[in-house]
């Protein structure tokens, strides 16, 4: 059986967006399962389109450091989920979250799942790697 | 060392060079070498891992400077 591998996203931020995306694609070319949980703050990146900035007085940097990342092959977020996604890591937005957020099912990106959390739970008892990213 | 193909990853940070290896790999056939072109510190460690994990072997490794030059047998 393929091992799995969960992830809880609770920030926004670009630094807490990028960072599922990078350890899923690694993961996902290696052959893992990866299954990405978005709730609280991390809710409005699974939105079509999302620009994640940088945490406090960084943000105003976001555009410095995207530009670097793109130079070593990193591509802007919604980009790179696109990939991940191509790649077969699946993405879902916490259901609760989402009212609170103010995130409807219509805003999600194409393939986005909404699920509770005793669905997540099951798959991250399933997993042999769980990270918690807030 | 002899090759049948190569992917040119330099230039590229983690997690891309492998990202760009798991693509190339599907367009190869067993018992075909992949020569893997790459500047990425990281990549000296985050390939042989990802042979160990996926089954393919890691043939060969190479430096010249900070290209690393890695030589990978498809499984």
């Amino acid at each position: 059986m393929t091992d799995k591998m969960c992830m809880v996203v609770s920030e926004g931020t670009f630094d807490k967006a990028y960072m599922p995306l990078i350890m899923g694609t690694a993961a996902a070319s290696m052959g893992t399962e990866v299954h990405v949980f978005y709730t609280f703050f991390g809710t409005g990146l699974l939105k079509k389109v999302a620009k994640p900035r940088l945490p406090g007085m960084y943000r105003l940097f976001t555009g410095v450091f995207q530009k670097k990342m793109k130079k070593v092959g990193i591509p802007p977020h919604d980009e790179m989920m696109q990939q991940a996604m191509d790649m077969g890591v699946s993405f879902y937005a916490c259901s609760t979250t989402m009212d609170l957020m103010g995130v409807k099912e219509a805003d999600l990106k194409k393939g986005v799942k909404v699920l509770g959390a005793a669905a997540f739970l099951k798959l991250a008892m399933e997993s042999k790697i769980t990270l918690f990213i807030g | 060392m002899q090759k049948d193909a190569t992917l040119d990853a330099k230039g590229l940070m983690c997690p891309m060079p492998i990202v760009q290896l798991a693509k190339k790999v599907k367009e190869m056939k067993s018992g075909q070498i992949l020569e893997l072109l790459a500047d990425d510190v990281g990549a000296k460690e985050d390939v042989p891992a990802w042979c160990s994990r996926t089954g393919h072997q890691l043939v060969g490794t190479e430096q010249e400077g900070n290209i690393l030059r890695f030589y990978i047998k498809m499984k």
